[in-house]
């Protein structure tokens, strides 16, 4: 390795958390943290410094010249729905750096938990590379106690914050309780922060809303026991954030219900 | 001065070198140099160039240390694959800042400019030279008090900041305007993250 390019160097140093056949993510550090906090008392200042790494690797039985446009239209796109959700107030996390050519995403390093294993039935998770054995047991008395949350509450929260990212027309694309973390604030309320933008798309359609939620409520179904209540919740809260424009999704989620996500029963 | 230190890039990009001045004296006479020292020839341009080979930055509209870092972290990346859009590593800089496209643009609005009083002056590949030798090439070139880096805030123009991106009329801004704390963290954030795409906003 004569000549490295500063991405793979950067991967190099960093942790892989979790690999995936689309991409792997990575914990890492861009640059050493400024001496101010370095000294300081950890004032809930966590290290700055600290990124995650989406790392969409090549892939090897595609074509290089499709291979590297994918990518790059990828790397971009996820960007870019960031940025858009920032700008309307969805809670996400920021942009630390881009490399489309190498196809790496840094983003915000969240501290917290997934949503998925603060609710009963989520512990388990099939991908982890890190071993959390010890987190797990230590979670079996009331992972959500330490947010100082109730589970109704934290579901209000995922539907306002779902609310806010479809009331400017961003889908999420992949709405599931591993997709939503809790982030613990200095005020007595934590954050819920949606991630993994990597399949989002704008949209303003009805259906693309509708099929959204649906997602999220197979998830629920699927992960979490006796999840109905919960997922009324959250379907309240987004309906008190959407305003008018909830009847019309309502009725179409009735009908995604009936039919399944995929509209086009042809082909 | 202060450090921004990269420790996984090759030891000519891990370091660059900040410098964050008030209360600038010479702005009109720098900004004069440096246009000078682009159009000088042969041997007096190098040494010219040379001592003004940093990216001089109008401190107003720069929300925090990692906003810089940032513009400064896409440059190097930018170059190292080839992929300046401007001339040089250090006006690269200015150009990530500038949420538009138009080099022009970008240098009028984050250089130095006859107006301009707080100063952030940048030395990317400086990383051999100690920063004692550093400190007095800087000072050799702006007149005016240097300042620990933390005092940033103090200068920062949020004003010009949202219109320069056009945040006034967003959600995110609107939600928090009774809190200016807040709604500083969230336009620090906003702007961070457009600096790190700007490589593909195009």
């Amino acid at each position: 390795m004569v000549s490295q390019g500063p991405t793979s160097a950067l991967l190099e140093k960093s942790t892989l958390i979790s690999q995936g056949a689309e991409a792997a993510i990575y914990k890492a550090s861009l640059a050493l943290p400024p001496p101010s906090l370095a000294t300081n008392e950890d004032t809930n200042h966590q290290d700055q410094s600290a990124v995650l790494i989406k790392y969409r690797f090549s892939k090897g039985y595609r074509h290089k010249t499709l291979d590297m446009t994918l990518t790059k239209t990828r790397v971009a796109g996820e960007a870019r729905a960031l940025i858009r959700c920032l700008r309307a107030g969805v809670n996400v996390p920021g942009v630390r750096m881009v490399d489309a050519a190498e196809g790496v995403l840094g983003i915000e390093w969240i501290e917290g938990k997934s949503v998925r294993r603060l609710l009963p039935g989520g512990a388990e998770e099939e991908n982890e590379v890190l071993d959390e054995a010890q987190d797990v047991t230590e979670e079996e008395i009331d992972p959500l106690k330490d947010f100082g949350v109730s589970v109704d509450r934290m579901m209000t929260l995922i539907g306002t914050e779902i609310a806010k990212m479809h009331l400017v027309d961003i889908i999420h694309g992949d709405l599931t309780t591993s997709n939503m973390m809790l982030r613990p604030t200095t005020n007595s309320q934590p954050d819920l922060v949606l991630i993994d933008f990597g399949l989002s798309y704008q949209s303003a359609l009805v259906e693309d809303k509708a099929v959204d939620l649906y997602v999220l409520e197979r998830a629920f179904n699927s992960t979490h026991p006796d999840s109905e209540p919960m997922f009324q919740s959250v379907l309240d809260a987004y309906q008190a954030k959407m305003g008018k424009e909830w009847n019309a999704i309502k009725r179409r989620l009735d009908d995604v219900r009936l039919r399944g996500r995929k509209r086009s029963m042809v082909g | 001065m202060d450090l921004f230190f990269f420790p996984h890039l090759a030891p000519d990009r891990a370091t660059t070198h900040v410098a964050l001045f008030r209360n600038v004296k010479n702005a009109a006479d720098l900004r004069k140099r440096i246009i000078n020292a682009a159009t000088m020839e042969g041997e007096a341009g190098e040494i010219a160039r040379e001592d003004v080979n940093f990216a001089f930055i109008d401190a107003r509209l720069i929300t925090s240390r990692l906003h810089l870092q940032t513009a400064v972290y896409q440059s190097i990346l930018a170059e190292a694959q080839n992929g300046l859009r401007t001339r040089t590593i250090h006006s690269e800089v200015l150009w990530n800042l500038n949420p538009t496209n138009n080099i022009t643009e970008a240098i009028r609005r984050y250089g130095v400019s006859d107006a301009t009083t707080s100063l952030l002056v940048v030395r990317i590949d400086g990383g051999t030279t100690p920063p004692i030798e550093m400190e007095s090439k800087v000072k050799k070139v702006v007149d005016g008090g240097l300042v620990p880096l933390s005092q940033l805030q103090e200068v920062t123009d949020w004003s010009t900041i949202k219109k320069y991106h056009k945040l006034t009329n967003e959600l995110s801004i609107k939600a928090v305007q009774e809190d200016p704390a807040t709604q500083f963290a969230i336009i620090d954030n906003i702007v961070t993250s457009t600096v790190a795409t700007k490589s593909v906003m195009a």
